[in-house]
């Protein structure tokens, strides 16, 4: 694993060689075979997931507690089931596209990185068209009723969610495409990797919860 | 003047929350338009959006974001660019600074200030209930009062104090040169002081400031005024400031120690910062649900909490106390971490009970998530609820006791040194005990439903947050006053300090137990006439507690600017903040300490913590300001002339 940004000793040994006395910080000890990059994606994730999971409370809420809960279908409304599962489908395969883009970079392969990246910032993509398509057409707003509000809320979260992933997705694939990144080097893919997947993830418990149960 | 415009610093910052401003109105106006809305410009709306995005524009210009933006620009980063690190001049202190030293004084600095506006308006409310019936404010001024009284001091003192202190002292206690994430730590500095401008700003708004308390339930805070979101927006950005700085926290202890300390070597702060930011990291996203659900509520329509719309109201309470009943957690735990430090080193003692003390902590960390709903005994929610939570609720003051009793056995026998810390940690165990022990009392449910919404209530949680958090806070920044100044206080003023907050804390708390029971209802700005002489009292002892906190803030500025220096380590502790100089050198340590034995071996023959490379002599660090700290008593001698 590559050394952490905090802890690189080449700096150290640049500043000695120029300056004589003064120097960078000392190397940190590292404590735990995780690096701190990835340990701080899986925490931010832990947090994430407590987002996720207070809008769930409301869900459960609305659907199980509340007077007058009841769920889709009713009174004419209905959700797209089997548009959304085409579209899960669609960002499950971007999850295996990333896994492509993220082997391949550890295994020196350059092409792989850039057009598992660009396949899967597509994939991404299309899903966020899709799902927008998805609100223009469904029939009803947050504002009709809290059935509304929370298919609005848990999928335009989720939405936010795509929408960050893929913004450090392009970000990822700007850098591959400058010839960043190496086997050695490559925190910088999968750590957004991890996130990517947490969003696929996030999708199939929201689209479970939502559409199918 | 082109130049100051394009670096970062505080020009580009009120240039970024300018154009963030008018980025908003254009977005209100192009929306408003695209949805046929009149009129286009509609202000609260734009204030509303400039809520969310000045603070970022402000950020952006300050240079949080500038590492970042080059990173996603795809161009040559260097990791390792200490150039914003350290601080040479006051001036430092107000651009974004990776070291954690500064960011640890950022943060105490920041929140002291906002410590006194909030004693403050204690003091307004204390004057308006000198006597029934109206003197100076009136009722909804009062509401707005308690309410940002309450926000500050729990999102922008206690909670961000705490991080203050364990951003300066965690770091060197385990032998890092930094913080994992040292940009992340200075951005979620930053965005605390807007949060707390934002909180202030509201008494600005139309129809005053944000009025229904801290806790803001819906549909109150739904239907209020447009301060509430003064509120619900500005604890955004506390509560991201706090998650960021949690899970640094957690990413340096678990891979930054340095070697040799195992989990079980860490001072029990480490261990204290170890928990409240897994609870942070877990709970925080919590609150900031609650307060997005309650903004779409009101600026959007959206019926989250909507009956009207089959939304639940009793929802909000749920979503709140699920985050807020471990926030008293997240308010609490560094305070016994620096309790913890301070009695073994004052008493010259090991503490009892390390390991237990260890996982008291944990078990508080997985009980905390359990107890929510006692806070809604009276809420009207499912009866069933009620029993399990009073009984979790008992059960999580088991692990306090633990601590409470191992910090009394690391007092038996010891050598006590009676100065200003070791005075303030001693008036923490006694007062939070008693606060404690009115918690358990509170956990029954009989007693709630009678002293629900009264003075009892408000007795309670100052007796621990004000007789609890702060005494520990105070002790904590007495105790590393040396380290973070290179200057000693005034331990004259400091013991005075201590008992006029001791004595006059009690004067001013003690009643409202009796008034509470009597039935005098909280968040009230007039009351009977059989509660003026109680009331009376309490406002008169209120105004000297005030007045104590003052002898504190002379203390702090004239020893920051005159006291005599401070050795690197003045109180004989063992712990590897001590090993350096008093301020450390910018990257703290020449070469990472090795730890070599559990940090509170006091009073044991020849025990030894951790040791600098070349021996346990304290190095001469380049550029160190402390003259002749460098050559401060080796840890271990100092542990041997002590028996």
């Amino acid at each position: 694993m590559e050394a952490g940004s905090i802890s690189a000793g080449v700096a150290l040994d640049h500043h000695d060689d120029d300056h004589g006395h003064h120097h960078g910080p000392p190397m940190a000890n590292r404590s735990s075979r995780v690096s701190h990059e990835i340990l701080g994606m899986l925490l931010f994730i832990i947090s994430e997931i407590m987002v996720f999971g207070a809008f769930f409370t409301a869900y459960f809420f609305i659907r199980l507690v509340a007077e007058g809960h009841r769920w889709f279908p009713f009174e004419g409304y209905e959700l797209p089931v089997a548009v959304a599962g085409m579209n899960t489908a669609i960002l499950v395969s971007s999850s295996l596209t990333m896994h492509w883009a993220q082997s391949s970079i550890k295994n020196g392969n350059r092409f792989g990185l850039k057009a598992g990246m660009v396949l899967t910032s597509l994939l991404g993509l299309t899903f966020l068209f899709i799902q927008i398509n998805e609100y223009i057409h469904i029939g009803f707003s947050p504002q009709d009723h809290a059935q509304g509000t929370i298919f609005y809320g848990l999928t335009g979260l989720h939405g936010a969610h795509v929408f960050v992933g893929l913004t450090l997705l392009v970000m990822v694939t700007v850098r591959a495409f400058r010839g960043h990144f190496s086997p050695e080097h490559h925190h910088g893919v999968e750590v957004p990797g991890i996130y990517w997947h947490f969003v696929d993830v996030m999708w199939i418990v929201v689209y479970t919860a939502i559409y199918i149960v | 003047m082109a130049a100051r415009l394009r670096g970062p610093g505080m020009t580009r910052a009120f240039l970024g929350t300018l154009i963030a401003i008018a980025f908003s109105y254009v977005v209100i106006i192009i929306m408003r338009t695209w949805y046929d809305l009149n009129p286009v410009v509609d202000g609260f709306a734009v204030l509303e959006l400039s809520l969310f995005l000045a603070p970022i524009g402000f950020l952006i210009g300050l240079g949080a974001f500038d590492y970042w933006f080059y990173w996603a620009a795809g161009k040559k980063t260097v990791a390792d660019d200490h150039s914003s690190h350290g601080a040479h001049s006051w001036r430092d202190y107000f651009k974004v600074n990776t070291d954690h030293k500064v960011i640890g004084i950022q943060y105490v600095v920041t929140s002291f200030f906002f410590f006194f506006v909030g004693g403050l308006f204690a003091m307004l409310m204390r004057a308006e209930l000198a006597q029934p019936g109206r003197q100076f404010v009136d009722p909804n001024t009062f509401n707005g009062l308690f309410s940002v009284h309450a926000s500050l001091l729990i999102f922008l003192f206690i909670i961000p104090v705490f991080a203050g202190l364990a951003n300066y002292v965690l770091p060197l206690m385990i032998g890092a040169p930094d913080m994992a994430f040292p940009r992340l730590n200075a951005l979620s500095f930053w965005m605390l002081p807007l949060a707390g401008i934002m909180m202030l700003m509201s008494f600005g708004a139309p129809g005053g400031s944000f009025a229904s308390g801290w806790t803001a339930y819906a549909p109150l805070s739904v239907t209020a005024p447009e301060g509430q979101v003064f509120f619900t927006i500005g604890v955004q950005f506390a509560g991201a400031s706090s998650i960021a700085t949690a899970l640094n926290f957690l990413a340096t202890i678990i891979t930054m120690r340095a070697p040799g300390m195992s989990f079980f070597r860490m001072p029990l702060l480490v261990w204290a910062n170890f928990s409240t930011s897994l609870l942070v990291v877990i709970a925080t996203p919590f609150i900031a649900v609650s307060q997005f659900m309650v903004f779409f509520d009101r600026s959007l329509g959206f019926n989250f909490f909507n009956p009207g719309g089959a939304g639940d109201v009793l929802m909000y309470q749920h979503i709140f106390w699920f985050y807020s009943h471990p926030a008293v957690y997240i308010m609490m735990l560094p305070g016994f971490g620096i309790i913890s430090e301070i009695l073994a080193v004052k008493s010259r003692k090991p503490i009892f009970g390390y390991r237990m003390m260890a996982f008291s902590l944990l078990a508080i960390v997985v009980l905390g998530f359990t107890v929510w709903a006692h806070h809604m005994f009276v809420s009207g929610m499912q009866d069933w609820i009620r029993v399990p939570m009073m009984i979790t609720t008992a059960i999580i003051a088991v692990p306090t006791g633990i601590k409470i009793f191992s910090w009394l056995a690391t007092l038996w026998r010891g050598v006590l040194h009676l100065d200003t810390p070791m005075l303030f940690a001693l008036g923490f165990l006694t007062m939070f005990t008693l606060g404690g022990i009115s918690g358990v009392v509170l956990a029954i449910i009989p007693v709630t439903i009678h002293v629900s919404d009264t003075y009892f209530i408000v007795a309670h949680i100052h007796y621990v947050l004000f007789g609890g958090s702060l005494l520990t806070i105070f002790a904590g920044v007495y105790y590393w006053f040396p380290k973070m100044t290179g200057r000693m206080y005034d331990e004259r003023l400091g013991k005075l300090h201590f008992w006029t907050t001791f004595i006059f804390f009690n004067a001013t708390f003690a009643p409202m137990h009796v008034i509470g029971v009597q039935g005098m209802p909280r968040r009230v700005a007039d009351f009977a006439e059989q509660w003026a002489g109680w009331n009376l009292a309490i406002s008169i002892m209120s105004f000297f507690l005030g007045l104590s906190a003052l002898i504190f803030a002379y203390n702090m500025i004239a020893s920051w600017r005159g006291g005599p220096r401070a050795e690197s380590n003045p109180w004989r502790a063992l712990t590897l903040e001590w090993l350096v100089t008093s301020p450390p050198p910018i990257f703290n340590f020449d070469a990472i300490p090795t730890v070599v034995g559990g940090p509170y071996e006091y009073g044991v023959p020849g025990a030894v913590h951790g040791v600098l490379k070349g021996g346990a002599e304290v190095p001469q660090p380049a550029g160190a300001t402390a003259s002749g700290a460098g050559s401060g008593r080796g840890a271990p001698s100092a542990a041997k002339d002590e028996e």
